[in-house]
């Protein structure tokens, strides 16, 4: 099958691009409905005032914060699980059934609880993005060190590195970097998520605030132009570490 | 193979006893109503069984989804196919599907209030729409992918398109269409809860919105239980099928 270069793609992708606002920017004249099809101009001149008034910023910056403890918080404790669970088939088998259990059941059903029994201050968003995030991260951490790199350790030992903590850090933790990253990579797509959803659930802050409450105001454009540098954020974060990831790929 | 995967079945037992027992006794000394400790939690399960809300809200919730999956999988197919034989379009259409894919859903919804209210259709469309990229993104992909070997093989063999298209890029397509099916099945489930608890206040995600403002945990997590293990259920019976396909996908 024949391939076509990446130039080629891209100037596709451009082409469509341009032809899909130009499109969009007509049927929405065309319909002149602001509440169910806001034209692109109209969604960029909202998009400028939520720049210049500082919404945005103060919105994002809150989510960003939320999601980088959030991340902290799962990669800490997703660490220690995984790691006990990687090397101890008694905390395998008495962990890991709630964790698959935890993978199966969607965010967004654990949120109400969570709201009950934490309320919904920092620390109840919080705990959201770390429900979300810290699975994925367990599991790869489960599975990135159960790999015993045999001939590695043998190495380090002999160059007198002593203790498993060391081990452990030194050898066993850079030599399974690439499933971590993996593993990081996909918390983070659905810390995005629980961010979203913590912050929507209730109408408090952050961008997901922001863009419910635009909707229940039904200024369908200050929507749209809320959400776009939201998505923008996931899939910047999602694409850094998946390069991260590529560089270190050494195993 | 690794001692660590050795089964068992005393230490889940174990743990869940540990687990649930710690539960109730901590639920039971600060506030039973509150933290909900599992004996309350299956009263409450038995009296929903009893009065039938859980069958009529299980019932309201499967309707959406399964329709909504349906119409994924029959929009999704032969689009991922398209995608995957006109590679250009494929191309083209790439990026918005990501981009749409990638955005949390919770922060749609106002957008879809408006364009199909808040009732069945949009409950539907929360379902349908993301499950059929998923389908169809993967779909687009296997179709590309076919295996180069087996391509020329075929060819040496001077096989025709249709000869082609039946040995080997159908066959080809099938592990990835597969793990499209799963992964859209994982999006539907979570889109008709989304639908339930911000839209209409119906079905399994309507139970759980019901007892988070009746103060009701034990209502919450009936709900909650329910929906993760139908959620296990679909979602492993898929991967048992992706798993079963997976040598079709040849030595990559």
């Amino acid at each position: 099958m024949k391939t076509r270069s990446s130039r080629e793609i891209r100037r596709d992708q451009i082409v469509g691009v341009l032809v899909f606002l130009t499109v969009w920017e007509i049927t929405a004249r065309f319909l002149d409905n602001k509440l169910v099809l806001p034209s692109v101009s109209q969604i960029m001149a909202a998009f400028w005032d939520l720049l210049i008034s500082g919404e945005l910023i103060l919105a994002l910056s809150e989510s960003i914060w939320l999601l980088i403890v959030g991340l902290f918080i799962s990669t800490v404790i997703g660490f220690i699980l995984g790691a006990l669970v990687a090397r101890s088939r008694t905390a395998y088998w008495m962990l890991n059934p709630y964790f698959s259990a935890l993978f199966a059941t969607p965010t967004i059903a654990l949120v109400p609880l969570v709201l009950v029994w934490f309320g919904f201050g920092f620390p109840g968003r919080v705990i959201v993005v770390v429900l979300a995030a810290v699975v994925p991260i367990m599991f790869s951490v489960a599975s990135g060190l159960r790999d015993d790199p045999k001939d590695l350790v043998d190495v380090a030992r002999s160059f007198g590195v002593k203790g498993e903590l060391a081990l452990l850090f030194r050898v066993r933790v850079r030599s399974a970097l690439p499933v971590l990253l993996a593993g990081l990579r996909l918390a983070a797509g659905r810390g995005v998520v629980g961010m979203a959803v913590a912050e929507t659930y209730l109408r408090l802050g952050g961008i997901g605030g922001l863009i419910k409450s635009y909707g229940s105001l039904f200024q369908t454009d200050y929507v749209f132009a809320s959400i776009l540098p939201l998505s923008l954020l996931g899939i910047t974060i999602v694409s850094l570490i998946g390069r991260l990831e590529r560089r270190f790929h050494w195993s | 193979m690794n001692v660590l995967y050795k089964p068992s079945v005393w230490l889940p037992l174990l743990s869940l006893a540990v687990v649930l027992g710690g539960w109730e006794l901590v639920g039971r000394s600060i506030n039973p109503l509150l933290f909900a400790p599992p004996s309350e939690v299956i009263k409450q399960f038995s009296a929903m069984i009893e009065s039938g809300e859980l069958a009529a809200a299980a019932k309201i919730t499967m309707q959406a989804l399964f329709l909504g999956y349906f119409l994924a999988v029959v929009v999704g197919i032969p689009f991922g196919i398209i995608m995957g034989v006109f590679d250009r379009f494929g191309d083209i259409m790439q990026p918005y599907l990501y981009a749409i894919f990638s955005t949390p859903r919770v922060v749609v919804v106002p957008l879809i209030v408006v364009w199909f209210g808040i009732g069945f259709e949009a409950r539907l469309f929360l379902v349908f729409f993301w499950a059929a990229i998923a389908i169809s993104v993967n779909t687009a992909q296997g179709v590309r992918h076919a295996r180069p070997d087996l391509v020329e093989v075929a060819r040496s063999f001077q096989a025709n398109r249709m000869q082609m298209a039946r040995h080997v890029l159908i066959p080809g397509a099938i592990p990835f269409v597969l793990a499209g099916l799963r992964i859209g099945a994982e999006r539907a489930i979570v889109g008709v809860i989304i639908g339930e608890m911000f839209l209409q206040i119906v079905g399994l995600g309507g139970v759980i919105t019901q007892g988070s403002s009746d103060l009701l945990p034990a209502k919450m997590l009936c709900a909650v239980v329910v929906i993760a293990s139908m959620g296990t259920i679909i979602v492993t019976a898929l991967d048992m099928l992706e798993r079963r396909f997976q040598s079709w996908k040849g030595a990559v």
